[in-house]
């Protein structure tokens, strides 16, 4: 029952009732089944429309679809701010009878207008299927029979490209709309909705946004991650941040186990709804990997701690550092000393082996991309004495690789090699890393792979390499690696680090603790709700996820706050219309591949302000400085605010949040 | 590259727009947010429609010509019957949420709206959407600039040019749907970086950003017989007004506005110029004071918006302004002691009331300091468009009138050196003439300085004053981008002057932000008024200050001399900090509350 029975589809009409068949049926998968138990009976978006219960009201499925473009439109330019409001009208006083059909053609008239002519994406999409509609189905636009009257619900969800490739589903245009609206706490506050760490996201995110952005088909994307960091770094540099503290003060305490991008997260939104929490963690400040994983030269300290322990602290939470799970305490303490609930954020910091001879025992000189950053945390932060000295050869591909070969530069290592097995273009890290890691003049050692650690007398003195070569490309058109025999060479090293990946530490929870592990020794959750195999215990970041990235974890932090509400308010959690959409529109690309029709006038987008290479590779300090107002001002004009709307009409009510979201549902029901 | 515009091909560059290619070659398209001579194309108003003919494509499209670049081989039409519907939809719309009540409107008769609906051929409002201002309170406060935005069309053209021209970023687009506008950041005046400069009126294509109108209250005053009302009207007002009677602009209507005045009631007539004379003795005096100090430099004190921009902006640098009142206020104070006491009025009873090219003025005269015992010496500021209303009030036009000239014996008379106050340089050259004499004792040979006459932004010159002081290094700029750069120069000490003249407003105060509006333009007759005042100081029989009798007079029978006791207590003033951003941080709760009222609002997961 995912197939429509009428509907158009990019332009294309297609009718299966038996009196007028014609066209193809649209099949999308899970569209016949909104959420569990609860069928969908039509489906609105901007590339067209599928109606798979001809019993509903097509009027007042446009209708609902209608107010909410009119609800969403941000009044800048004309025909969105007033076509849709009167589109709204028209059609309500349509579907109540009050209008005849002679106003369709005012409708199809302004629709036209708003399609054509609107300034940004949400005017140029909204009307899309209303139009088509009206072209191709005007006799099924009949007003409300009184038993439509009573039970169509429609549930309307707004988005764009890099809202919906974000992990945190961040309200990415809104708040490049703060900035160039001049309103940069209003930027910031629209960030700050969903974590409390913008400077440091707008400073180290992997940017899924910017990837997604469509002026990324043009001359570039927006450089969304920037305007976050300046709005962000506008609002630090003025002082602290003002929060409307919740009113309410709850008393169930939570206990947060893991200080990093995922537990701060869950504190924050939990602190901001008048709980109590207790963040544990194992060292001494919070941010977890963003703080001992990410140099300072990429994040200050200052900045993560503004908005990580301070934020947190200001809010009436607390930390317990130096406490290790599994070591100091168990899940079982934490609940028996009357935690109501327990989320899981410990990360995944151990490092893996490279699986090579020698490795075992570990041999001096021979360090995990994880431990050797973390020496080199310890020491530009508390100045534990740490040297790196002599020639370095880093072994991995990704972020953590990057920044292994860009500290021990700083530390003063004579030279800095990277060993990669595949090419430059296979690189998992990202692109600006692996420049700057040139310009630092970091040795590149491509198609290169260890085979055995040298050991003299416990202490590593090199590493045999040997040599790779690229394969045909295979049956999915990619080319995997594989040795050259007899290649194998030596080099010369002090220092050896292994930067290929972490691992979660098995050693944290025992069995008996009755949360389920997956063979990694990552926590199995629910993915919509966080929730783990034991009740009023929620698990999120890297401890589920395996390594990945701060926004991932930004997002687990949030939705683990969600459920956590929702569990100790009411007792059980909720899958919110929001999560179903979004999983909705990645399994069918909805938002995958199309673009809008109008070509933007080419702006070239901002430059990114470095320090000079040869300044920056003695010192720590920040290499990326911020843009100019000026600059962030004419960065913030380059977004397209491609928005559009998804829209479901289905059997029964979803789920009400409460409070109407955006990217979460508001329940338009009939309007009296 | 080349495209067709209604069946003529043109050549263009990449990346320019329809627009700019249809109007370099005299193709009306119809516009309303646009505005060119500020750079600026929102595409808000969406009214500049083309119908698009593309090779490939199956029907035209239909595309806003300000901002889609041209594209090679695009067959343009500007005319079709389509599109001129279109464009009549969108004007319909746009006026659908306009507040058509154009009787009340300060920009009536001369509204910019109304010439780009005519533009498109409006027929018909349909349908209205007053929701998002109809239970706007009315704005009852105090601020010389007033934003309605029932009137605003959400051009934008406002925020662009504070933030882009004068570069003082004061305004930030707010509201959502029905309820999207403007407002000053922080909410007030006081709060957000504003100085009042005036340039958003200048540019706002409706009533929607208009002065603070006191008509009213002249009127008041003119009507009461026991009420001796003292106008004075400055230097550039009479080179910028005949334009409203139809007069050529830059034309010279000194004798009518005093004639018009007259026909008023006014019961006395000043010139702003005689104090600007004034001006030029205590700040002359002044600046030779601190170059024997070695106080350097000294940035002249005329122009409201400046002290505001410093006091706001760059409090650091104000002990290097100039005390010296501004003419405006000179006057006032002037006015309500040697004045009276001459000519026998009782100063409780006088009511000075400037005419004046300027928004901010109305915020000096209010200025606690510029009046004693809670009396301001200038007790109301007319900008030149409500002079404009009063006299229009009044059923005076100005074009039949006879000239007529100033007659008051003890302040009326000026020298070319206070005629040339009204722009950009002419502070520093009226300064120069005077301070020359005082040095050397003798006039300057040549009295037009050419060096100071350019109309740059920023300029400099030296200029060799003589005796002990030989060749002083000056800087005189206009419109408050080139003034941050300048200051900010000065406070880095890679600026090296002595003596530095700044004017708030682009073009100085003959196109203050008091002038009169002009429609789809910005500062179109600067050069022609500029002209105009030089040419009034050319026709002077005195050229400097400090020959004009009535000056030497006001020195001899009453302040002394230049910076005498009584002159300082009189004629200088101070300035503090005016600190005007929030230092407790991002209001977070605030951006919150704003949130929930877009779309969607705040989100939960």
């Amino acid at each position: 029952m995912n197939t429509s029975v009428y509907g158009v589809w990019d332009g294309v009409a297609h009718d299966t009732r038996a009196s007028a068949s014609s066209g193809s049926a649209v099949t999308l998968a899970d569209l016949g089944e909104f959420a569990p138990d609860n069928t969908t009976k039509a489906f609105i978006a901007d590339r067209g429309f599928l109606v798979l219960d001809p019993d509903i009201s097509l009027a007042e499925a446009f209708c609902q679809y209608m107010s909410r473009a009119a609800d969403e439109s941000c009044g800048r330019c004309t025909p969105c701010r007033v076509g849709t409001q009167r589109i709204r009208d028209l059609l309500r006083g349509f579907a109540d009878g009050e209008a005849g059909g002679e106003v369709l053609d005012e409708v199809e008239e302004i629709a036209a207008q708003v399609t054509q002519t609107a300034l940004c994406g949400l005017g140029q999409t909204c009307a899309r299927s209303l139009l088509d509609a009206l072209h191709h189905f005007r006799a099924d636009f009949t007003p409300l029979s009184p038993a439509q009257a009573v039970f169509q619900h429609s549930y309307v969800y707004t988005t764009a490209p890099c809202i919906e490739a974000c992990p945190s589903k961040v309200d990415v245009p809104r708040y490049v709309d703060g900035v160039k609206a001049g309103k940069f706490d209003f930027a910031l506050g629209v960030v700050l909705d969903r974590y409390s760490m913008v400077a440091t996201c707008g400073r180290v995110c992997v940017r899924f946004c910017e990837h997604a952005c469509r002026r990324a088909q043009a001359e570039g994307p927006v450089a969304i991650r920037m305007l976050k960091r300046y709005a962000a770094d506008q609002a630090l540099h003025g002082g602290q941040l003002r929060f409307a503290q919740s009113t309410e003060r709850r008393h169930q305490r939570i206990a947060i186990v893991g200080a990093g991008p995922a537990g701060i997260t869950c504190a924050y939104k939990l602190l901001l709804d008048g709980f109590q929490v207790d963040v544990f963690d194992a060292h001494r400040a919070a941010g977890g990997m963003a703080s001992v994983g990410i140099p300072s030269y990429r994040l200050p300290k200052d900045v993560l701690k503004a908005e990580s322990e301070d934020v947190v602290r200001e809010l009436g939470g607390e930390f317990h550092y130096g406490k290790v799970l599994g070591r100091d305490f168990t899940v079982d303490d934490l609940l028996d000393k009357g935690y109501d609930s327990v989320f899981l954020a410990y990360g995944a910091s151990q490092g893996t082996q490279l699986g090579i001879r020698n490795e075992n025992p570990k041999p001096e000189g021979y360090a995990s991309g994880i431990d050797f950053l973390l020496d080199v945390h310890k020491h530009v932060e508390y100045g534990e004495p740490f040297k790196v000295s002599g020639d370095v050869i880093v072994v991995g591909g990704g972020n953590v690789a990057m920044d292994c070969v860009r500290s021990a530069r700083r530390m003063g290592a004579r030279s800095v090699h990277l060993v990669y097995r595949r090419t430059v273009q296979d690189m998992p890290a990202e692109r600006d890393e692996i420049v700057a890691a040139e310009h630092e003049g970091i040795i590149f050692h491509c198609l290169t792979n260890p085979s055995a650690l040298v050991v003299e007398n416990g202490r590593l003195v090199g590493v045999e390499v040997v040599q790779m070569r690229q394969t045909e490309l295979d049956a999915r058109g990619r080319r995997s690696v594989e040795a050259i025999p007899g290649s194998e060479s030596l080099m010369k090293c002090d220092l050896l680090v292994a930067a290929i990946g972490q691992q979660v530490d098995k050693a944290v929870l025992s069995p008996e603790e009755g949360i389920e592990l997956d063979r990694w020794n990552c926590i199995v959750v629910n993915p919509d709700t966080l929730e783990t195999s034991r009740r009023g215990v929620f698990a999120g970041g890297d401890c589920v996820l395996g390594p990945l990235t701060l926004v991932n974890a930004l997002d687990h932090g949030e939705r683990a706050a969600a459920s956590i509400c929702d569990y100790l308010l009411h007792g059980d959690v909720h899958v919110k219309p929001a999560s179903y959409m979004q999983r909705f529109l990645a399994r069918n690309k909805l938002l995958g591949n199309e673009c809008l029709g109008k070509i933007p006038p080419r702006k070239p987008p901002a430059k990114v302000h470095e320090l000079d290479a040869a300044a920056r590779v003695g010192t720590f300090a920040e290499v990326e400085t911020a843009m100019s107002k000026d600059e962030a001002y004419e960065e913030a004009s380059r977004c397209l605010r491609c928005y559009r709307m998804y829209s479901v009409v289905t059997a029964k009510a979803l789920i009400p949040e409460g409070n109407g979201g955006h990217s979460s549902s508001t329940l338009q029901g009939r309007r009296q | 590259m080349k495209a067709h515009i209604n069946g003529t091909e043109y050549s263009f560059e990449a990346n320019e727009t329809i627009l700019e290619v249809a109007r370099r070659n005299g193709v009306h398209i119809p516009t309303l947010c646009e505005l060119n001579d500020i750079d600026h194309a929102p595409g808000t108003c969406r009214v500049c429609l083309v119908e698009v003919h593309r090779d490939g494509e199956t029907g035209p499209a239909y595309l806003t010509a300000c901002d889609t670049p041209l594209g090679e081989g695009w067959k343009i039409l500007t005319r079709t019957h389509k599109v001129q519907e279109m464009r009549q939809l969108q004007m319909e719309m746009t006026m659908a949420d306009h507040r058509q009540d154009c009787s009340t409107c300060p920009r009536t008769g001369n509204c910019e709206l109304l010439v780009a609906a005519q533009s498109v051929g409006l027929k018909h409002v349909r349908f209205r959407y007053q929701q998002g201002w109809k239970d706007l309170p009315p704005d009852t406060g105090t601020q010389p600039i007033i934003y309605d935005r029932s009137r605003c069309i959400r051009c934008q053209r406002c925020v662009a040019v504070c933030r882009n021209v004068q570069n003082v970023d004061a305004l930030e687009m707010t509201g959502w749907g029905n309820t999207a506008g403007i407002r000053l950041k922080g909410g007030s005046v006081d709060a957000s970086p504003c100085v009042t400069c005036g340039q958003c009126v200048m540019v706002c294509p409706t009533g929607a950003l208009a002065e603070r109108d006191q008509v009213q209250e002249v009127l008041d005053y003119l009507a009461d017989p026991d009420i001796v009302t003292v106008f004075q009207t400055a230097p550039a007002i009479r080179v910028g007004f005949g334009e409203e009677f139809g007069l050529p602009p830059g034309t010279n209507v000194e004798g009518q506005i005093i004639a018009a005045l007259r026909k008023l009631g006014a019961d006395v007539i000043l010139d702003t110029n005689f104090a600007a004379d004034v001006v030029i003795m205590e700040e002359g005096t002044e600046l030779l004071g601190h170059l024997r100090e070695k106080k350097r430099p000294t940035f002249t004190s005329c122009c409201p918006a400046w002290i505001n921009f410093a006091e706001k902006h760059y409090p650091e640098i104000l002990p290097l302004l100039s005390t010296t009142r501004s003419p405006q206020a000179v006057m006032g104070k002037v006015a309500k002691t040697y004045l009276a006491e001459k000519r026998g009025f009782d100063p409780k009873m006088m009511r000075m009331i400037s005419i004046m090219p300027c928004t901010a003025k109305k915020e000096e005269a209010a200025r606690p300091v510029l009046g004693s015992n809670g009396v301001p010496d200038v007790d109301v500021v007319l900008t030149m468009r409500e002079f404009a209303r009063l006299l229009r009030r009044e059923g005076i036009d100005l074009k039949t009138l006879e000239p007529s000239a100033y007659d008051d014996p003890f302040m009326s008379e000026y020298s070319g050196a206070g005629a040339i106050f009204g722009t950009t340089g002419g502070v520093m050259e009226a300064a120069v003439r005077t301070m020359y004499y005082v040095v050397n004792g003798k006039e300057l040979e040549h009295v037009e300085i050419s060096q100071l006459r350019g109309f740059e932004n920023v300029r400099s010159a030296n200029v060799d004053l003589g005796g002990q002081y030989g060749e002083i290094k000056v800087a005189m700029c206009h419109g408050l981008k080139g003034t941050r750069k300048l200051v900010q120069a000065v406070l880095d000490g890679t600026a090296d002057f002595d003596f530095i003249e700044i004017m708030a407003c682009p073009g100085g105060c003959v196109d203050g932000g008091g002038t009169l509006r002009s429609k789809k333009s910005y500062l179109p007759y600067a050069m022609k008024r500029r002209e105009t005042i030089f040419n009034i100081d050319r026709k002077t029989k005195v050229r400097q200050s400090h020959n004009n009798q009535q000056v030497k007079r006001l020195y001899a029978d009453y302040l002394e001399e230049p910076h005498s006791e009584k002159a300082h207590h009189m004629l200088h003033t101070h300035y503090a900090p005016r600190p005007y951003r929030s230092t407790s941080g991002a209001d977070i709760g605030a951006a919150w509350d704003e949130l929930q009222t877009q779309g969607g609002g705040r989100t939960e997961k």
